[in-house]
């Protein structure tokens, strides 16, 4: 119910942008009656690099390890192909229960430029489709019993070895995101992105006798509702392509 | 930076604030904990539900006493640690007549998965032979009848006790 109101808070957001970009077409239409820009073809780049962020995270907490490399493909002038792929190993303790997450995700998609450049500039303010799909295990380390009139044993002692504990791999999860971001030229072919993404789980292979409270890529899934969050904070380098 | 960009950018903070908010993990108050297992006591001739009288139940190995229940479905905690539970089942207590049998409960501990926020609570299996009577001669229970193997829940009798 609260991810509805969300839903409908950033729908209502989006419909704002939509009603400004109808007040401003027309010095656009003044544009484009230079000649010198319309006849350039769009310029075909392919960028490539790797998300900032979960480098120094791996660093600084010891039950994280990730990497996620990021690329996307100009097709058009405003729309991009864009992908990326990582790896993930966490290890998490959520009240009763402590499991490690290792897998690898890849997501692919497209992502549409907002922002209009002034000549010889070319940064991005993106919105983003992906479809992503991971495949990863769970291992149950250790977990506590809900015991709610302790009779025999003390209340809480954990149980860390053999039960329910152990592996359960061949896992998988779709899903979709929603994109949010931006990139901004800093050195020349030298870009600095951030983008926020709102996930929506379409499918994932329940583990037996458990389930996937972390997915890699996807981050946190809640019981009850199928949707997660990410971001990533990304260096890339762009080869640009010269027809002629 | 013109308006468009700002909307965007608001979109952006929109994102990052609700993104931060998820369902808390607090496990409600309803779910229920490790099953005990439920016992009835039968009357081996009629097979009725019958309680002794003076009847008692102790359990082996600790100074705890059970809830009193004048009850003929008894509710006996299982240990977690252990594959048996060991009980003293006594009829006529206090009188001249007291009769006292051990008794043994065998199963195998399995736990099942609530949700993320419980974790997860200890399912029971009663062995093929679910009951031991430990003590020899003059045993004034007769046996058992497994009702239900599987201890999952406390709304029905797992075991019949027969006297």
């Amino acid at each position: 119910m609260k991810f509805l109101r969300t839903w409908a808070y950033c729908i209502s957001l989006f419909w704002g942008t939509l009603t400004v970009v109808g007040q401003q077409k027309a010095p656009t239409v003044i544009n484009s009656l230079d000649s010198l820009k319309s006849k350039e073809k769009p310029p075909l780049s392919l960028r490539f690099g790797v998300d900032l962020f979960r480098p120094i995270l791996s660093q600084v907490n010891k039950e994280y390890q990730g990497f996620e490399a990021v690329a996307d493909f100009r097709i058009k002038k405003n729309l991009y192909v864009a992908a990326e792929a990582g790896n993930e190993e966490v290890t998490k303790q959520v009240e009763q229960v402590n499991f490690t997450t290792k897998g690898t995700y890849y997501k692919i998609g497209f992502d549409l430029n907002m922002f209009e450049n002034w000549e010889g500039m070319d940064n991005q303010v993106l919105l983003g489709l992906r479809l992503a799909s991971s495949s990863h295990n769970q291992f149950l380390n250790s977990y506590t019993l809900l015991d709610r009139s302790p009779f025999w044993q003390e209340p809480g002692s954990i149980t860390s070895s053999g039960f329910a504990t152990g592996e359960r791999s061949n896992l998988n999860a779709f899903w979709l995101e929603v994109i949010a971001g931006f990139k901004v030229e800093v050195v020349n072919n030298i870009y600095l992105g951030l983008s926020l993404r709102l996930n929506r789980l379409i499918s994932d292979t329940v583990p037996d006798n458990f389930d996937n409270i972390h997915i890699p890529g996807f981050n946190k899934k809640t019981e009850d509702n199928k949707f997660g969050a990410s971001f990533n904070y990304t260096l890339t380098y762009n080869i640009p392509f010269k027809f002629k | 930076m013109n308006s468009l960009t700002f909307k965007i950018v608001l979109v952006l903070i929109c994102l990052g604030i609700f993104s931060q908010c998820e369902k808390d993990d607090i496990c409600i108050s309803s779910v229920a904990g490790n099953p005990d297992m439920v016992i009835l006591m039968l009357d081996q001739e009629t097979g009725l539900r019958s309680l002794p009288s003076g009847f008692l139940i102790r359990p082996l190995g600790t100074a705890k006493q059970l809830p009193n229940s004048s009850s003929d479905s008894l509710a006996l905690p299982l240990k977690l640690t252990e594959s048996v539970t060991q009980f003293e089942f006594i009829t006529n207590s206090g009188n001249v007549n007291e009769n006292i049998d051990t008794l043994q409960i065998n199963y195998l501990r399995k736990d099942q998965f609530i949700n993320g926020a419980c974790g997860y609570r200890a399912n029971f299996i009663l062995d093929q032979t679910p009951l031991s009577i430990l003590n020899s001669g003059n045993n004034w229970i007769k046996g058992a009848v497994i009702i239900k193997d599987t201890i999952s829940d406390e709304i029905s009798a797992h075991l019949g006790i027969l006297h």
